[in-house]
C-alpha cells in the first residue's frame, strides 16, 4: 500500500510551507523523499532546475550536502562530537573551507544562544540546546531548501518559538524554501501555504492568516 | 596530534575485544613457533653431520646410543674417502634415572674432543652468550646450555656438580630452542672420567688394560667434504668400517619428522585455530562496532557524505582501532607468555617463542582483517537509504 499517492508539489524560494496531517499520513515520508533520504518508487524530484531523483548516488549526496538542510525531530546529533563539531559536520562533506566554516558556525551558535556550549557533547546539552545546535548544522551551508520534521516536537514553548522564528527568518531573509512538518497551530499562521496530508494524498489549505 | 585523533572516542571496548582475540592468536602462534623451532633445530643438527656409535648397547645416549667406539674405529672412519673430520664424543645422561631416559629433552653431559673442530656443518660453533667456549687444556670446566644454566641459576664463574664432580662454568650458550639448551659441554677427558666413575663394568674392562682412554667414546660426529652426498658417505662408512652404528642423516631426519608428525599436525591445528579464533573475534568486533554506528552513518549521509566518504572514514577508524587492538593484544600475549615462562624456566622449559615474524604477522593480520571487516560492514550499510540507516540505528 503506497504511503504517498499523486503528490504533485512545487515550492518556491522564500516560501514558508507547513505540512500538517494525522499521524501516519506520510508527512515524514514526504520530507524524506524531498530530502533524498529515501528513494521514491516512482516520480521525479527537481531542485533548482536540476533533477535530483532519480539520480546517481554521488550526485544525490552532493545535493544533500550543499542544497538541503534537514532538521530532525530527535535532533540526531552525533554523540561523539562536540556541539561545534556537530555543526561543522555539515561543511565536511561539501569540502568547504574549514576556517570559514568554523567562523560561520560560531556566528550561528551565537545567534542561537548556544555558543557557550560549543565544546559540550550532546549528552551534556538540554533538548532545546540540542535542537538549536541541530538547526545550526542544517543551515550552515545556507541551503536553498530547508526541511524540518517536527523540530519543536520535543521542545518547550519558548524553544519551540525560537526554532519556528528562525525557520521563518530563513525563508524571509535568506530566501530558502522551507517545508515544515508540525502539529503546532501557531506555525500555520505565519505560513505562506498549509498543506494537509491525509491517506497519502496532499491537499492545499489556505493559511490561517488568509482564511 | 592529539591522542583522540589516533583512537576514536567510544572504541575502548572494541579495542579490548580485538586485543583479546589477537592475544589468543599470538599466544597460540608463539607456542607453535616454540615447537617448530625445536623440531627445525633438531633437524638442522641431524642433517649437519653423520653420527656414528659403536655397535651394540652401552651407556651412550642421544645420537651416540650404542657400544664403545674405539680410537681405531675413529681412525678408520677418518680414512674413508670423503670424510673431512671426525670428532670423538662422549654423551652421557646427567641423571641416569628412568624418567630422564624417556624424556624428549633430557639433560646430557657432552664430552668433546677439543683437538678436532666440530664437524657439524650447521653448528660449527656453539655460540656463547656469556663467558667463553671450551678450549684445549681445559679441565673440570664446562660450558652450559641456556636452559641448563637457567634452571639452576648458574652464571659464568659458578660451580656445578656433574656426576659427583665439581665443574667451573666457563660459558653459557645462546639459546638454541633445541637439544643443546640442556647440555653441559665438557672436555672429553673429563667426560671419560665421569663415565668410568659411573660404569663399574667399564672400569673392570678398562682396568684389565684391554682398553685405553682414547677408546672411551660413545660415538663420533663425522663431517664430509663439500659437494658430497652425506647419505652416500654414511653408507660408505658403514660398508667400509665394520662394527658401527651409522646414522644416515637423511633417514634420521625423516625419522625425526615422522616421530614429530603429531607435533607438526598439532602445530597446524594450533595455527589454524589461532587464526580462526583471533580472526573471527577481531572481524566480529570491528563489524559490530561499525554496525553500532549505523545511525551515525545515516546522519552523515543525510549531510552529504558519499559512499567513498563513509568508506574512508570507516576504514580509517577501523585501521586505527585494529592497530591499537592488535598492538595491545601483542603486548598482552607477550606479558602472559613472560609470566608463564618465568615459572617454567625453573625446570629449564619454555612454552612460548615470540619471534619478530610472529609479532609482525599478528599486527599485519589484525590490521588487514580489521580493514576487511570494516569495508564489509560499510558496504552493507551503504545499501541502506539514509532514512533507513537512521531508523535502524535508533
Amino acid at each position: 500500500m503506497p504511503v504517498l499517492t499523486g503528490v504533485d508539489l512545487e515550492i518556491a524560494r522564500g516560501e514558508f510551507v507547513v505540512v500538517a496531517g494525522p499521524s501516519g499520513s506520510g508527512k515524514t515520508t514526504l520530507l524524506n523523499l524531498l530530502g533524498l533520504l529515501e528513494p521514491p518508487d516512482s516520480g521525479e524530484i527537481w531542485l533548482g532546475g536540476e533533477r535530483v531523483s532519480p539520480a546517481g548516488r554521488r550526485a544525490q549526496a552532493r545535493v544533500r550536502g550543499a542544497s538541503i538542510g534537514y532538521v530532525f525531530q530527535s535532533f540526531l546529533l552525533l554523540p561523539g562530537l562536540t556541539a561545534l563539531d556537530n555543526v561543522l559536520l555539515a561543511a565536511r562533506y561539501v569540502r568547504r573551507d574549514q576556517t570559514q566554516a568554523r567562523r560561520d558556525a560560531l556566528v550561528l551558535l551565537e545567534r542561537m544562544q548556544v555558543v557557550h556550549r560549543k565544546d559540550h557533547y550532546p549528552t551534556q546539552l538540554s533538548g532545546g540546546e540540542q535542537q538549536r545546535v541541530a538547526y545550526c548544522r542544517a543551515v550552515l551551508n545556507r541551503p536553498p531548501l530547508i526541511l524540518a520534521d517536527e523540530p519543536t516536537g520535543n521542545l518547550d514553548d519558548l524553544h519551540a518559538r525560537t526554532i519556528l522564528s528562525e525557520l521563518r527568518a530563513a525563508a524571509a531573509e535568506r530566501h530558502a524554501a522551507v517545508l515544515l512538518v508540525t502539529h503546532r497551530t501557531e506555525a500555520h499562521a505565519g505560513a505562506d501555504r498549509v498543506l494537509h496530508l491525509s491517506g497519502g494524498r496532499l491537499a492545499v489549505r489556505a493559511p490561517a492568516s488568509a482564511a | 596530534m592529539r591522542l583522540r585523533a589516533w583512537l576514536p572516542r567510544g572504541y575502548a571496548f572494541t579495542v579490548i575485544g580485538i586485543a583479546v582475540g589477537v592475544a589468543g592468536l599470538v599466544s597460540l602462534g608463539a607456542m607453535a613457533e616454540r615447537i617448530m623451532r625445536f623440531i627445525d633445530g633438531g633437524d638442522r643438527f641431524v642433517l649437519g653431520q653423520i653420527s656414528v656409535a659403536g655397535e651394540g648397547m652401552g651407556m651412550g645416549t642421544g645420537f651416540t646410543a650404542g657400544g664403545l667406539l674405539s680410537a681405531a674405529k675413529i681412525a678408520a672412519i677418518a680414512a674413508v674417502p670423503g670424510v673431512s673430520g671426525v670428532q670423538a664424543q662422549v654423551m652421557l645422561p646427567l641423571n641416569t634415572s628412568t624418567s630422564h631416559f624417556l624424556t624428549l629433552t633430557q639433560e646430557l653431559i657432552m664430552g668433546l674432543d677439543l683437538s678436532v673442530p666440530i664437524p657439524n656443518r650447521h653448528y660449527r660453533e656453539l655460540p656463547v652468550a656469556a663467558g667463553r667456549s671450551l678450549k684445549a687444556g681445559d679441565h673440570r670446566v664446562t660450558v652450559l646450555g641456556a636452559d641448563f644454566a637457567a634452571s639452576r641459576h648458574l652464571g659464568v664463574g659458578g660451580t656445578v656438580a656433574l656426576g659427583g664432580q665439581d665443574f667451573t662454568v666457563a660459558g653459557i650458550l645462546h639459546k638454541t630452542f633445541t637439544a643443546p639448551d640442556r647440555f653441559a659441554l665438557v672436555p672429553i677427558e673429563d667426560a671419560r672420567e665421569l663415565w668410568l666413575r659411573r660404569d663399574p663394568l667399564l672400569v673392570q674392562a678398562f682396568g684389565a688394560a684391554s682398553l685405553r682412554r682414547g677408546d672411551l667414546n660413545t660415538g663420533a660426529a663425522v663431517g664430509w667434504r663439500d659437494g658430497l652426498d652425506p647419505d652416500a658417505l654414511a653408507r660408505r662408512i658403514q660398508a667400509t668400517v665394520p662394527g658401527l652404528n651409522v646414522t644416515i642423516p637423511g633417514e634420521l631426519s625423516q625419522l625425526l619428522r615422522q616421530s614429530t608428525a603429531f607435533f607438526s599436525a598439532l602445530l597446524l591445528g594450533i595455527g589454524a585455530l589461532g587464526l580462526l579464533i583471533g580472526g573471527l573475534s577481531l572481524a566480529n568486533t570491528v563489524t559490530a562496532a561499525v554496525f553500532e554506528r549505523l545511525r551515525d552513518f545515516g546522519i552523515k549521509r543525510a549531510l552529504g557524505a558519499t559512499d567513498l566518504d563513509l568508506l574512508a572514514e570507516v576504514l580509517g577508524e577501523g585501521l586505527r582501532v585494529s592497530l591499537w587492538g592488535g598492538a595491545a593484544g601483542v603486548l598482552l600475549a607477550v606479558a602472559i607468555g613472560r609470566v608463564v615462562d618465568s615459572r617454567l624456566v625453573r625446570d629449564g622449559q619454555q612454552l612460548f617463542l615470540f619471534s619478530p615474524r610472529l609479532l609482525a604477522f599478528a599486527l599485519a593480520f589484525s590490521v588487514a582483517l580489521g580493514a576487511l571487516a570494516a569495508g564489509y560492514a560499510t558496504l552493507r550499510i551503504a545499501r541502506l537509504s539514509p532514512a533507513e540507516a537512521i531508523r535502524r540505528g535508533t
